[in-house]
């Protein structure tokens, strides 16, 4: 009989049934006093006990698949299968696998360093990124410091990622124009390392989300975590990923994304510059699968106080309340505010922190 | 008075036997026929049934190693620390015994001696600069013994990110990571998970793996690799699935990000993912593959054995995704590569033909796979959910493993090996 046969179970319910009704009934024939009557009280005892104990298990072993034969039980199975590689999948989804490369560069300019005319400054690129595990595709800019790609080998390069709503504003701080002229200018003056500066809009996929994973929908935070990072090292001559962490700049509109990055992957990103703020809640419609728990949780100031403290320095630019970043932080999570830099080029003194920040992390992996 | 200790274990037997001795001694005195009396018999005989059960309930826990501690049993939530540890791996324990099939001893490579729990044993070389709980000495003198067959060291793990602390995991090194022709190359890592409930040690104990990774070494079928063996479940008795659960256990984040990071910084282990690859049964099976998948660029490859593809909630998890249905389909495998590009990695999933209830959904996973992912499967004719089926199947899926694991090359050595 089958350790797993349904006629198992019956027989042996059937047997503690008899047993146990056995027992109760002819219990005072048992009831003398002497030898023989105590080993037949043991051996009642023992009887039903163990028709239980065995229906019990035989029971639990049905449903919880554990044993699937008596010579699984005892171990006298033996013998492996063979692997069989790949075969699996059908001639449809074969085919969609045509990924289109992780970084296509559309156009290219010359930055001029301003008010030194006729000095490289590097270049802009404007690229279009494709996220292999997010699916996203995403414009963007990439600026590359004065001397890259020189026949004269550069050393690998530092990233920073600017996450802004006003890329295409000429004339705006965040566009993506004055950020690479603000690099620039700060490499030009030695106050900033060269440095490759990726420049990414705040909405990726239909709205701005705050680069979340939206439960269910667009896997912004995988695109910022896994397919940037090995989309950039992929084309680009970067410092190697276990020895450098990148860091984040964000406008109004990226501010959160950037934040929401460095708290939530402190191991890809180290800092963030953004406008001092609560970031209470990510941008644009709310969405989060339904679950009022994920709401609090994309409560940066929640997970301020919800999670360990990060190993990432949070720069505050500009005026306006940093609570309760600037009084709650504590090592080896680091906040500090400071004003935007006077005169025309208001994100020089973030550049230069930037750079700071990016040299202390290479020092520290090294 | 520990759970799975032996005087706990002995209690619980002698209750039940005390029990069943006082209803023999008493037993002239329940003889009446009367109705009151049957039913005291029946209750005496139910009670003494329930002590019986939860004595075996005992032995049994002890024997398979579910529940470790009484914590395990009844928790309390899971512990956040508020700073993260400046060492998020503290070595808890190092005289576990030496490993079986190094090379030096092969006759000791039939995995018994793994079995040896915690506790007696020489004291073995600190191999490198480890963080080591108050009270324990890693300076012992059997460096020639951690050469010859490795080490199997306690450890905690500090996640930096989560704050999820995960006590009484284990790491096992090679005898290779203590030679000298090794002293300078990284090795690669596999994580290795244990089903839901376990003790860590059951992968020791009853997977055998550290002996059967020896065994296969010593042989030549596979090269040495760093085997981190962990529990799955990071806030037992909750079966976190490795879910990162809204306003609660990051588990996902901490065994996929959390515990490479802290195995990168502590030990000689290579840091990309061609280097790593995540191994477990049962739930860790389930979670092997979706660490895998969700963290491509952490884990290349995993092997799934009888895991499954989706996961609760249920009473045993409490809310996972938050009340979020979309949440939860991204914790489901099958949604994933049907709504999602599908990650470069491979994946071996074992199951059976009789006796393993997730035959059918292993092979609606395995057809739903594309490139640039790629599926394998190991399927027996006949095993249950069970130790035995998974030992007949973990030689197999090591060295399929070890074709996929960048691997630790030694240095060209001036001098022949000691023994020669």
């Amino acid at each position: 009989m089958g350790l797993t046969s349904p006629a198992l179970v019956v027989v042996l319910a059937v047997v503690a049934a008899a047993a146990l009704a056995t027992i109760l009934w002819y219990w005072p024939r048992l009831a003398g006093r002497g030898v023989m009557p105590v080993l037949l009280r043991i051996a009642a005892l023992g009887v039903v006990q163990l028709s239980v104990l065995g229906l019990v298990f035989v029971i639990v072993n049905n449903a919880a698949g554990f044993y699937s034969s008596w010579s699984d039980l005892f171990g006298s199975q033996s013998g492996g299968g063979a692997i069989i590689a790949d075969r699996y999948h059908t001639r449809q989804n074969a085919g969609i696998t045509e990924a289109a490369a992780p970084v296509t560069v559309l156009a290219s300019s010359p930055i001029a360093v301003p008010g030194r005319p006729g000095e490289p400054g590097g270049q802009l690129q404007a690229v279009r990124f494709y996220g292999r595990l997010s699916g996203l595709s995403v414009p963007g800019y990439i600026y590359l410091p004065p001397g890259y790609g020189a026949k004269v080998a550069t050393a690998p390069l530092p990233v920073a990622v600017v996450i802004s709503g006003q890329l295409d504003s000429p004339g705006d701080p965040y566009s993506a124009g004055r950020l690479a002229a603000t690099a620039a200018r700060q490499i030009a003056s030695r106050s900033l390392r060269p440095l490759i500066v990726v420049m990414l809009p705040a909405t990726v996929g239909q709205h701005d989300q705050g680069c979340l994973n939206v439960p269910g929908g667009t896997q912004a935070a995988l695109f910022f975590t896994e397919d940037l990072p090995q989309a950039i090292d992929s084309a680009y001559r970067t410092v190697p990923p276990a020895d450098r962490r990148w860091t984040l700049i964000g406008d109004s509109a990226g501010g959160y994304c950037a934040l929401q990055l460095a708290m939530t992957s402190s191991e890809s990103f180290a800092a963030a510059a953004v406008p001092p703020g609560g970031y209470t809640a990510p941008p644009g419609p709310a969405e989060f699968g339904g679950s009022p728990l994920i709401r609090t949780q994309d409560n940066l100031s929640w997970l301020l106080g919800h999670q360990p403290m990060q190993p990432i320095s949070v720069l505050f630019t500009g005026t306006g309340q940093g609570q309760p970043f600037l009084s709650q932080a504590r090592p080896p999570m680091r906040a500090r505010q400071i004003g935007l830099s006077p005169g025309e080029w208001q994100l020089a003194g973030v550049f230069d922190w930037v750079g700071t920040t990016l040299q202390q992390t290479l020092a520290s992996r090294s | 008075m520990g759970l799975t200790s032996g005087f706990f274990m002995g209690l619980t037997i002698a209750v039940a036997v005390g029990s069943a001795a006082a209803m023999v001694w008493l037993w002239p005195r329940f003889a009446s026929q009367r109705i009151g009396m049957v039913a005291a018999r029946f209750g005496l005989i139910a009670a003494g049934q329930l002590l019986v059960l939860a004595a075996v309930l005992v032995l049994l826990n002890g024997f398979f190693g579910f529940f470790g501690s009484w914590s395990a049993l009844f928790g309390g939530g899971w512990p956040v620390a508020a700073v993260a540890s400046s060492q998020p791996i503290v070595v808890t324990g190092s005289d576990l015994g030496p490993v079986p099939g190094g090379s030096a001893r092969p006759e000791t490579a039939n995995g018994r001696q793994a079995a040896k729990p915690p506790g007696a044993g020489a004291q073995s070389p600190s191999p490198g600069n480890l963080a080591v709980a108050p009270g324990l000495d890693l300076k012992g003198g059997a460096a020639v013994a951690a050469q010859s067959v490795g080490e199997i060291l306690q450890v905690t793990v500090s996640g930096g990110q989560t704050g999820i602390v995960s006590a009484a995991n284990y790491v096992y090194l090679p005898p290779q990571y203590f030679q000298p022709a090794y002293a300078h190359v990284r090795f690669p890592v596999v994580l290795a998970l244990t089903g839901y409930p376990n003790a860590t040690w059951s992968i020791v104990r009853w997977l055998r793996l550290p002996a059967t990774a020896a065994r296969l070494v010593a042989s030549g079928k596979i090269r040495p690799a760093v085997y981190v063996m962990m529990n799955v479940s990071v806030a037992l008795p909750r079966d976190t699935e490795c879910a990162n659960v809204p306003e609660g256990p990051q588990a996902e984040t901490f065994l996929a990000q959390d515990v490479p990071h802290a195995v990168d910084q502590t030990f000689r282990v290579q840091t990309g993912s061609a280097g790593w690859a995540v191994l477990g049964y049962s739930t860790g099976g389930y979670c092997a593959a979706k660490l895998a998948m969700m963290n491509p660029y952490q884990f290349h490859a995993a092997v799934s054995l009888a895991g499954y593809y989706a996961a609760g909630p249920d009473f045993i998890t409490g809310s996972l995704y938050g009340g979020s249905t979309a949440f939860q389909n991204e914790n489901n495998l099958d949604w994933r590569l049907a709504h999602l590009p599908a990650p470069p990695v491979s994946v071996l999933v074992t199951s059976s033909h009789v006796g393993e209830s997730d035959l059918a959904d292993t092979l609606t996973f395995l057809h739903l796979i594309h490139p640039p992912m790629h599926g394998y499967s190991l399927i027996l004719a006949q095993g249950g959910h069970n130790y035995g089926t998974w030992v007949r199947q973990l030689p197999q899926s090591l060295e399929w493993l070890n074709q996929r694991l960048s691997p630790a090359m030694p240095q060209a050595q001036p001098t022949p090996p000691p023994g020669h």
